[in-house]
This record gives structure tokens, C-alpha cells and sequence, in this order.
């Protein structure tokens, strides 16, 4: 009889400790979700994502997981369309039932993911969507651990246009909601810098530009600032270099990505030489000892080094989910956003530390330093900053 | 200005129009719209990229090689697809949009998310009457391009093949009486579309480097050029390319550059209230 009671008394109390501990001690994997192109026009950052995940998986599971389980990492395709993007993201809330999300690379749809992310008070780091409404929104549920628009055209891109004495540029903008807005903020800046410039936009699916590189020869710039995103990069490097523009202006890619894919010198040719590119990471400087065991074991993966940023970008995001949610002790979403708001982690990019002031697009931003790199003779040249320049700009 | 808008208006609306020949041949033959017609365009850029680079086939030999591939394809497509769905053409439809979606996805599985690019034919850009500069390649595709249009007009006219397209595209039923196998001439006519698709391909593949999901846009530029020259008429076909190509590089140069593609639709929509049946269509009875 007194065995009994002991028994129903045990099995009563680990009832009770389960209830008051919550999901933090519920056996299995501990989920989290990642949103992102996997097909469409950008499934190479889909592709860039899925190596980050693997590795950053490996990496915490290795040390141990969260909350003492192995952490299982979710990836939904949102094909980059904003209404693939929300449904995708509530379908790993409410089917996956992940503790939070990770991701994005399009600013479009991440604008439709930080809705849902307010909606259904669910924390949502958001990785290579740039533009400033995202954060801007102060939204509680919602981070950016990566570049912001405002960011990268203040702090990188506008401190080398003037760095580098150009007297004229042309800013040419896709019509998404990333092109527009980054040129915008670089109109501002270059106004406030006092270079004159011009600018136009072009189509995002646009194969042929020879009637907007026309334009911009007529204008005789010595620098033209491409927001230009994905193939549509290559065609309008390539085809400068055809009507005439480049060498004699140089070209700068405000995303980056795009010339540092696999096929960039099989599609651009020799007409890719002497371009500049913004980037997180370079083929050789390393910012933090993380940086370099992250190359070496992508080497061990893949076979071959690490090109697009966003693999990274995507792994430093994966580690601050983790270091949020054993922190936290927990999976309840207030505290993972308090978790998330005391974050102070050495990732492959540097320190993360969100902005909590509420007002402006730095709440809840970390903005990761930026890079300017120019190929030369197919090397990676870093220009800027100048603490971090391997050489000089040449023409 | 006005010179490069107008020259590259046409050189680009001679793409259109090549592109858009073999949707406008099946449309003509079968009263099929073939949805993955962008994807057989693709996927000779595919294999011409593949033998070429892969392989180490001379370029030429790659190019002729896919096209051939591409015109086998269509074959089997035809047979096995759109042959059980002849009398509802809402089936043929439904099915080449899913074949659409399907090579897509085996595309971003084959070959991956990056753009592929077979070799180029010649290097560099020619300066013309020292008005602008244009890429060679550019030039090349050009005369490729009117080269396949000057053949495929030449096999219409002149050949007994051609001559049974042109009956079976002007009634079907009178075609049948005086002997054609139009079960057969369905199963070539959109073999033969599928290798236009895929001849348009391999020859701007080079310029335009090819990526899972670039056929999409392509397929609808060729409708928008079929609805325009007329349902199933080539000559409209072409000039119907041709038009958009330069209204898309004008409006492009003097209004604005953001809405380039706009302008294609715009010129649609006029074209289709003045003439419902398009540039070249033949009027209901």
C-alpha cells in the first residue's frame, strides 16, 4: 500500500516538475525554423543557407545542443514571393511548432514574415534582408542579425565613394523593395557628401541593359552603384564591359553574392575584372577565430571554400538562436526575446549585440561589418575600410 | 541614343520572334499552348553548356547535338502527354504547365541554382559608324537567329512537310480527306516546335546564360508575341517580335527604364482593341 502512494506520489511530481518547466523539457529535438529561397530566382542563397545550417547544426549539437537536446533546424521554401513567405512561415509555427525563426534574404517577403512573426508573438531573426522597415517597425518579436540598408550605405558603401575621391556616380536600382530603398538612402548620402549623380531603374528580370548602360555612358560616371540582384548581375557586368562603360567607370555591386558565385568569370569574362563587390567575408582576412574554424570545416564538408557570404551569415544566426534559447533556460517566446536582447556573442562576423533603443531601424539590429573588394587579376583585393584594405583601388 | 534603342529594339525582337516560332507552330498545327515551351528553350542551354563545357565538344557539334536532344524530347512529350488529351485542350494545357513546373524542379536539382553559360562564339564588341559599341555575340545571335527564321520560312514554303503544316493549319479536317496523318504531323510539328525552342536557346544562351527558372519569363514574352501577330500565324509572329522589341528599347530610352516590360503589354492591349484576331489573325467565320 505504501509503495503505492510512493509510486502515484513520483509519477504525480514528475507530472508537476513537467508542467512547470514547460517545453523545456520535453523530450526530442528542439526545433527551430529557417525561411528562404530554396527554388526561384535566388535558390543559390537557398543553396548558401542549407551549407550554413549544416555546419551551424553540427557545431551546437557537437557542444552539446539546447536545453540539453539536439537542435533539429526546419527550412521552408518561400521561393522569394511574400505570400509563399507568410504562409511558409506559419506553417513552421503552427504545423513545425518551432520555438523561432531564422532567415530570409528578400526584403519583400521578410516585410510579409515580420507580420506573422508579430502576429503569432514568435521571435524572428532576420539574415540578409536589408531593408530598413524591417527593423524600422520596432516590432518586439522581430531582429536583424545582418546587414540593414541604412547600414551598409552610411557605414561602407558612401565612406568609399568619397574615400576614393570619385567625382560622379549613377546609381541604378532594381525595382524591388531592397534596390529602391538602398538607393534611395545612397541618393541622400551622396547629397550630403556633395557628388553629383544620377539614377534610373531597371527591371529586376531584365536580361538586356544596353539601353540603361547607354544612359549611364552618356553621363560619363566614374563610378555606377549596381543594386542589381542574382543573374541579372552578371548580364549588366558583362554587358558594360560591351557598349564601352567599364573599365573607364568602375562598377560596384551593393549586394555582393552574385560575384562570388561559381559561374561569375564563365558568364562576365574578362569584363569582370576590376569590379567591386560589398561582402561580409573575404577569400583570406578572417575577422574572428570562429571565421576561421567555420572554413575549415566547410573545406571538410564541401570540398571547396566558402564563396557566398550567406552561408555564414545564416550559421552566426543558427548560434545566436542557440546561446537565446540556453540562456534563456526555456522555449517561452517573452523570454527568448529578453534572451535575444542581452545577446552578446562572438560569431564569424564579429561581436553580436542587438540595439535596443526603439525609434529607428537599429532596434533590434546588429549590423556586421561590411567589406569593399574589387577583383584584381581574379583576386579578391579588400579596399575598405582602410584597417582591413589588402591594396588599392585600380582602374 | 535613338540609333543603340532602335538597333538593339530589333536585334532583340529577333529573339522574340525566334523564340516565340515554335509555340506559334504548335498553336497553328494542334491548337495546343505548349506552357513548358520556356523550359525545352532552357534546357538546350542546358546541354549545349553541358557538352561543350563538360564534355569538351567543339561548341558547333554541342549546339546541334542539343537541339537534336531537345526535338526527341518533344517527341516523346507528344506522344506520351499531349496525344491522350487531344479533343480538350484545357487537359494538354494543365499538363504542359505541370511539365513546366516539373522541369524546373529537375533543373535546380541537376544543375543547380547558378546561372550556366555554354561558350561564347566570338569575343568583344564592334564599334558601329562610331555611334555605339555592341557585343559581338550579340551580332552572331542576330545573324543565327535570321538564319533559322530564313530556313524555317524556306521548309514552310517550299517543302511537302511544309505544305502539310500549312494545310493542317488551315483546316485540319480538308487535310485528312486528301491523305495527311495529322496524328503524325502533330507528333513532328511539335517535335519541330520544341527544337525552335531549343534553337533559340543554344543561340542565346551565350548571350543570356540559362537558369532554372529563367524559361518562365521567355515563354510569356513568346505568347504575348503569338497573341500579336495573330494565333498561329509566323509572319505575324515575327513582326510581332519585332514590334515589341523596339517599343520595349524606345520606351525603355525616352520614357522610362523601370517599366520597360510594361510597355510590351501596353502595345498588347492596343493591338487587341483595334484587332481582336492580332497583327495577322484570321478572323472567325
Amino acid at each position: 500500500m505504501r509503495s503505492k502512494a510512493i509510486a502515484v506520489g513520483l509519477v504525480l511530481a514528475l507530472f508537476g516538475l513537467a508542467a512547470v518547466a514547460g517545453p523545456a523539457l520535453a523530450a526530442g529535438p528542439v526545433k527551430i525554423g529557417v525561411v528562404g529561397p530554396r527554388t526561384g530566382d535566388a535558390a543559390a542563397t537557398g543553396k548558401a543557407f542549407e551549407e550554413g545550417i549544416q555546419l551551424a547544426t553540427a557545431w551546437v549539437n557537437a557542444k552539446g545542443g539546447v536545453l540539453g537536446q539536439p537542435l533539429e533546424v526546419v527550412f521552408e521554401d518561400t521561393a522569394g514571393a511574400p505570400d509563399k513567405a507568410a504562409s511558409g512561415f506559419e506553417r513552421l509555427v503552427t504545423r513545425d511548432k518551432v520555438a523561432m525563426v531564422l532567415g530570409e534574404s528578400h526584403s519583400s517577403s521578410a516585410l510579409a514574415e515580420i507580420e506573422v512573426a508579430n502576429r503569432l508573438k514568435v521571435p524572428f531573426v532576420v539574415v540578409e534582408a536589408w531593408a530598413d522597415p524591417i527593423t524600422a517597425k520596432n516590432y518586439r518579436y522581430v531582429f536583424r542579425a545582418g546587414p540593414s540598408n541604412s547600414g551598409v550605405v552610411n557605414e561602407t558603401i558612401a565612406q568609399w565613394v568619397v574615400a576614393e575621391g570619385f567625382k560622379k556616380a549613377y546609381i541604378v536600382a532594381e525595382n524591388t523593395d531592397w534596390g529602391l530603398g538602398i538607393a534611395q538612402l545612397t541618393e541622400a548620402a551622396l547629397k550630403q557628401a556633395g557628388i553629383p549623380f544620377e539614377q534610373l531603374v531597371t527591371e529586376r528580370k531584365s536580361q538586356d541593359h544596353y539601353t540603361e548602360l547607354t544612359k549611364i555612358k552618356q553621363y560619363d560616371p566614374d563610378v555606377v552603384l549596381a543594386y542589381v540582384y542574382g543573374t541579372g548581375l552578371h548580364y549588366f557586368v558583362a554587358q558594360a564591359g560591351e557598349v564601352g562603360l567599364t573599365p573607364k567607370a568602375v562598377i560596384l555591386d551593393g549586394a555582393g553574392p552574385p560575384s562570388l558565385w561559381p559561374d561569375y568569370w564563365t558568364n562576365v569574362g574578362d569584363y569582370g575584372d576590376l569590379e567591386c563587390f560589398v561582402s561580409s567575408m573575404h577569400e583570406k582576412v578572417e575577422l574572428t577565430p570562429l571565421a576561421a574554424e567555420f572554413r575549415e570545416n566547410y573545406v571538410k564538408a564541401f570540398g571547396k571554400a566558402p564563396t557566398d557570404y550567406k552561408s555564414r551569415s545564416i550559421y552566426d544566426a543558427v548560434l545566436i538562436a542557440a546561446d537565446a534559447i540556453n540562456r534563456a533556460g526555456t522555449l517561452d517566446a517573452e523570454k527568448l526575446v529578453d534572451a535575444l536582447e542581452t545577446t552578446d556573442l562572438l560569431t564569424t562576423r564579429g561581436r553580436a549585440k542587438f540595439g535596443t533603443e526603439k525609434g529607428g531601424p537599429e532596434y533590434h539590429q546588429w549590423m556586421p561589418p561590411m567589406l569593399v573588394i574589387q577583383w584584381q587579376d581574379k583576386v579578391q583585393t579588400v579596399l575598405y575600410p582602410p584597417e582591413g584594405a589588402t591594396g588599392k583601388l585600380k582602374r | 541614343m535613338f540609333a543603340l534603342a532602335l538597333t538593339n529594339g530589333l536585334v532583340i525582337g529577333i529573339v522574340y520572334a525566334l523564340t516565340a516560332l515554335g509555340v506559334s507552330l504548335v498553336v497553328g498545327i494542334m491548337n495546343v499552348i505548349n506552357f513548358a515551351h520556356g523550359e525545352f528553350y532552357i534546357l538546350a542551354g542546358y546541354f549545349s553548356y553541358l557538352f561543350a563545357h563538360t564534355l569538351g565538344m567543339d561548341p558547333l557539334a554541342a549546339m546541334l547535338i542539343a537541339v537534336a536532344g531537345v526535338f526527341v524530347l518533344g517527341l516523346v512529350v507528344e506522344y506520351t502527354l499531349i496525344r491522350p488529351t487531344y479533343g480538350d485542350d484545357m487537359y494538354s494545357l494543365i499538363l504542359t504547365f505541370i511539365l513546366s513546373i516539373v522541369l524546373q524542379s529537375i533543373y535546380l536539382l541537376v544543375f543547380g541554382p547558378y546561372p550556366n553559360k555554354p561558350p561564347g562564339w566570338v569575343k568583344g564588341a564592334t564599334d558601329i559608324f562610331g555611334l555605339f559599341f555592341y557585343g559581338n555575340q550579340r551580332l552572331a545571335a542576330l545573324g543565327a537567329g535570321v538564319a533559322v527564321i530564313a530556313l524555317f520560312f524556306a521548309m514552310l514554303k517550299l517543302t511537302w512537310f511544309g505544305r502539310m503544316i500549312r494545310a493542317a493549319s488551315q483546316d485540319r479536317e480538308m487535310a485528312e480527306l486528301n491523305g495527311i496523318d495529322t496524328t503524325r504531323l502533330n507528333m513532328f510539328g511539335f517535335g519541330l516546335g520544341c527544337a525552335l525552342a531549343a534553337a533559340a536557346g543554344v543561340i542565346l544562351a551565350p548571350v543570356f546564360p540559362v537558369t532554372p527558372t529563367a524559361g518562365t519569363p521567355i515563354a510569356l514574352t513568346a505568347f504575348v508575341c503569338v497573341v500579336l501577330g495573330g494565333m498561329g500565324s509566323m509572319s505575324g509572329c515575327v513582326l510581332g517580335g519585332l514590334v515589341l522589341g523596339v517599343v520595349e528599347n524606345l520606351g525603355a530610352a525616352y520614357v522610362s527604364t523601370g517599366y520597360k516590360h510594361l510597355f510590351m503589354f501596353l502595345i498588347l492591349i492596343l493591338v487587341l482593341l483595334i484587332r481582336p484576331a492580332g497583327l495577322f489573325g484570321r478572323r472567325e467565320a
